[in-house]
């Protein structure tokens, strides 16, 4: 008899099925970042470890120009996301069914189920007609669509925030005399501060990974970061790109470490 | 007192309604208008009711008779692709991401959030990125080609860039995240207790698993398979770097018809198209919810 | 008597068991030097505080918990090491664990079903289930459909279904509120000698453990202390832990005059000497001071002058059918006696000196 302990959370076969899928998740990347310090521009034999790919992104001016306006873009769109998020939060967690609150919520969060393709292709129409009708072909366009699909992002950990707050810390408030703005301003407010943060993070990253929508509705000279690699992919790629990917990644990296910090504090 | 609040949350909200119904949900309507007109000379539209459009979504017509009248096999062939690939990206998803998120469930506490935060990464780095590391890994000479190759395996790279292959690969790579977070969520609040009982009454591990976690986690597997099977029939970057003209998607095909000289119309009915099946995946999915957690609430 | 599958003979036989949770610095000793053995057919009750050390007991006999140490035979069959699903054990989980995506009838069936019985045997043995606990009314019911002691019920009938050798039940009742508790605790009895199952039972409540068990265990961080029938763990309690634990209890501080068998003669406040039971294992010595316990229900109050103590008066507290007297003996020790309020007798009163007689042989030595 094999006296081994039972174990009643293993399930036969599943840790390996883990591992091998974990090591899948990070195997690609893991080369891509390798290549990355490649000397030749192999992407498969390796001659050496070189930071030359790296000085040729820096380098190059046009890399340098849409990495800027990638990072502007997310800022200010993710910025102006999380206020109207957390207006849009206060309004609506935590008082009960209202009329008009389904229709709030799926606009809310139709970006996330709308197929990007079709909300790239209806922005590209309406801001050809814009376009025409009012000549303005600037920027304003990327801000306003990078906005409304950072809303739900932003949303989310905000509304989550203000769903697990606790309500007599806000009552206490009252109590001791603080008019609502009062209570706002010195409790709410400041317990919202790790939702707003997280909120600002994830809509920051998801503005700086899109790439259907923007690809759609920039105009000439408007690339980003992606759509410019996009572009690139077409060509025969060099390891200039594993570095603009790796210098990319690395920023993703401390994007979500930080939301995971913050996130889970509360937790 | 009470309309007052009600005007307040309006107020509110309001800022951020409209930036969504300017930049999301208004433009969509459009797109439901233009699939009614006729393509325009250089791209756009001309403002003539026409169904054309939609007629040309499943049909077309021979160019020298027009009357003769067959079924639209490209497009046919790219919505069934488009369908297939996503059931089987979701089914992938589903076999890998079960077991992975079983494994982080049942790691001890401590460990646990570092488990979680290695799933999170990818699932926050950018989709083209890890695109493009697929890339590099099935190009003709790219990485696995050259190890095999090395290793004698092969005697010549094996073709695996623009097939359905390439992007069922891509798409289970990139959506893998998805499948595994709702499914950890769900057994995070599987109650143990429950599985020791199906031991204690004699159950084997496999009719544990059969009669008691997998029920018990069911909504997490389905919210996966939604999350999922959504982006996956609604992909753009992934077929379009790993399938190319070869391996099109639904998303692919619309875009195509936005680019210089094409067919706006055409390109918006096809868009109302995969809009109706997101729709229909997506009611689908609520019946399913609402049935489940109908009547009961959580567990005892 | 033959010790074959009869009605008599060891069900369970636990020898030095020990479990050990952690390593190195945070190890913990949650079970050591467990020897024990439960007889076929007996209602048996592990009694103990919290965190004791009961329900990591009844895991390792389910098969859930691994024994560092020691061995453990189930009808003479050493079971360690052998899966839970392969034990003829089954457990009346703390907090019922019933399936909550099953209807009662599924939950009480799963056993059978998973067992591989064929279908009519499952729904045959399910409506029997269903009427021993009477449940048949709410067959289609979901487990959150059902109030707590319905789905005490029910836990109770889906363990029993595949009629184990061994129903363990960890605190089965504590999440219900008095009454039901009480119909409950007659209920499982009656299970208990109509299936004719070796029930072992944990609770922490001392009342229920005297009233339904047939022996009990009591156990205090992880070891058992004392193991008896409920008349010895209440009248002979061998150590202070157990006699503090169960029911309410006058310890006294008295030197051993004389030593003779299994008793002693001890010298009382006041003079007199009186004869004492010695808890099993102890030889006091003449001369030394030791403990000894008396329930309050074992003395009673005379007139001053008679009787073996004397005692003052300190207070009175009313509990209904009885009254606790408080009292303090002539060397200061604190004493409570224990009246029925059947009699028309008055309460003494505050700082009258009264008499007090001991039931004989009620008092007894403790270890320690
Ligand atoms: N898996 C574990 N790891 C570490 N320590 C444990 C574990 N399980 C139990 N313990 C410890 O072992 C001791 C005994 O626990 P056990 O659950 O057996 O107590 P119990 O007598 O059933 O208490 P209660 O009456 O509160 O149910 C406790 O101190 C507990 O903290
Ligand atoms: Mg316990």
């Amino acid at each position: 008899m094999a006296s081994r302990e039972f174990n009643v959370r293993a399930l036969p076969g599943f840790g390996a099925v883990a591992i091998f899928t974990l090591v899948m998740l990070y195997l690609p990347i893991i080369i891509l970042v390798i290549f990355s310090f490649n000397e030749s521009q192999s992407q498969s034999a390796w001659g050496g470890f070189s930071l030359k790919w790296y000085v040729a992104a820096f380098n190059n001016s046009q890399v340098i120009d849409v990495s800027v306006r990638s990072l502007w873009l997310a800022l200010v769109a993710a910025g102006i996301a999380t206020v109207l998020a957390t207006l849009a939060a206060l309004a609506t967690t935590r008082v009960g069914r209202f009329p008009g609150q389904t229709m709030i919520y799926a606009l809310i969060n139709q970006p996330l189920m709308v197929p990007e393709i079709v909300t790239g292709i209806a922005l590209l129409i309406f801001v050809a007609f814009l376009k025409v009708q009012t000549g303005y072909a600037g920027m304003g366009y990327m801000v306003a669509a990078h906005t409304a699909f950072c809303i739900p992002f932003a949303y989310l950990p905000i509304r989550a925030r203000l769903e697990t707050m606790d309500l007599t810390l806000e009552r206490a408030a009252a109590d001791l005399y603080a008019t609502p703005v009062q209570a706002f301003t010195y409790v709410t407010l400041p317990l919202l501060v790790p939702g707003i943060v997280a909120g600002f993070m994830l809509g920051f990253v998801v503005s700086l990974d899109t790439v259907v929508i923007t690809e759609f509705v920039k105009s000439a000279g408007q690339d980003t970061l992606p759509t410019y690699m996009l572009g690139q992919l077409r060509r025969s790629v060099t390891p200039e790109m594993n570095a603009i990917a790796t210098l990319f990644l690395a920023l993703s990296l401390v994007v979500v470490s930080l939301f995971f910090l913050i996130t889970r504090k509360r937790g | 007192m009470k309309r007052d609040s009600h005007r307040w949350k309006w107020i509110l909200v309001s800022p951020a309604l409209l930036v969504l119904i300017l930049a999301a949900s208004g433009p969509l309507l459009i797109v439901a208008v233009y699939s009614f007109l006729s393509p325009g000379n250089m791209g756009g539209v001309a403002w003539d009711f026409s169904t054309d459009a939609w007629f040309r979504v499943f049909f077309k017509r021979d160019i020298f008779e027009p009357e003769n009248v067959t079924l639209n096999a490209d497009h046919l062939a790219v919505f069934q692709r488009t369908i297939w690939l996503s059931l089987q990206t979701t089914v992938i998803c589903a076999a890998l991401g079960f077991p992975t998120a079983w494994f982080i469930a049942t790691r001890p506490a401590n460990r646990r959030m570092i488990w979680l935060f290695l799933i999170t990464v990818p699932f926050w780095t950018n989709l083209l990125i890890r695109t493009f590391a697929i890339q590099e890994m099935i190009r003709n000479t790219g990485t696995l080609n050259t190890a095999l190759l090395w290793l004698g395996v092969i005697g010549e790279p094996i073709e695996m860039m623009y097939t359905d292959f390439a992007v069922l690969l891509g798409m289970s790579y990139v959506f893998l995240p998805l499948m595994v977070l709702p499914l950890y969520a769900a057994m995070d609040k599987l109650d143990f207790r429950l599985v020791e009982a199906g031991y204690d009454l004699y159950a084997s591990r496999f009719q544990v698993l059969r009669h008691v976690i997998l029920p018990l986690v069911k909504p997490g597997f389905i919210a996966g398979s939604i999350l999922v099977f959504i982006p996956s029939i609604g992909a753009y970057v992934t077929p379009r770097v790993l399938g190319g003209g070869r391996s099109m998607m639904m998303g692919n095909l619309i875009g195509l018809q936005f680019g210089q000289g094409r067919n706006w119309p055409l390109g918006s009915a096809l868009a109302m198209v995969l809009l109706v099946i997101v729709v229909v995946a997506l009611v689908f999915y609520l019946r399913i919810t609402t049935r489940e957690t109908g009547g009961r609430d959580g567990q005892s | 008597m033959p010790d074959g599958d009869g009605q008599s003979g060891n069900e369970i036989e636990i020898e030095a068991v020990g479990k050990v949770f952690g390593q190195g610095d945070t190890a913990f000793h949650a079970l050591s030097g467990i020897d024990l053995t439960i007889r076929t057919g007996e209602f048996f009750t592990l009694l103990g505080p919290s965190g004791c050390g009961k329900t990591t007991l009844l895991r390792v006999i389910a098969g859930f918990e691994h024994p560092t140490s020691g061995r453990l035979r189930i009808k003479g069959q050493d079971v360690v090491g052998q899966a839970p699903n392969q034990r003829l054990v089954n457990t009346v989980f703390q907090n019922y664990a019933l399936f909550p995506h099953m209807t009662v009838a599924q939950n009480i069936g799963f056993g059978l079903k998973m067992l591989g019985r064929p279908r009519a045997e499952i729904a045959a043995t399910t409506d029997e289930m269903m009427h021993l606990v009477k449940m048949e009314a709410m067959a289609a019911r979901k487990p959150s459909e059902l109030s707590g002691g319905q789905q005490q019920r029910v836990a109770l009938a889906r363990a029993l279904a595949p009629r184990p050798r061994v129903l363990l039940l960890d605190e089965p009742l504590s999440a219900l509120d008095l009454k039901l508790r009480k119909e409950m605790q007659t209920e499982l009895k009656r299970l208990q000698v109509e299936t004719g199952i070796t029930f072992v039972f944990v609770t922490h409540d001392q009342e229920e453990a005297l009233t339904m068990s047939d022996r009990l265990a009591v156990m205090n961080q992880g070891r058992i202390l004392q193991l008896g029938s409920p008349h010895e763990i209440y009248h002979a309690p061998t150590e202070r832990f157990v006699a503090d634990f169960i029911g309410e209890t006058n310890f006294l501080t008295l030197n051993v005059i004389a030593v003779q068998g299994r008793g002693a003669d001890l010298a009382l406040p006041g003079g007199r000497t009186i004869a004492a039971r010695v808890a099993e294992g102890l030889t006091p010595a003449v001369g030394t001071t030791v403990s000894a316990v008396i329930r309050p229900e074992q003395a009673r109050i005379v007139p001053q002058g008679t009787g073996e103590l004397s005692a003052t008066v300190e207070g009175a507290v009313f509990f209904g059918t009885d009254t606790h007297i408080h009292l303090r003996l002539s060397d200061g020790q604190p004493f409570t006696v224990r009246r029925q309020n059947n009699d028309d007798l008055a309460d003494p009163a505050k700082g009258e000196t009264v008499g007090l007689s001991l039931t004989p042989g009620a008092l007894q030595v403790l270890r320690g």
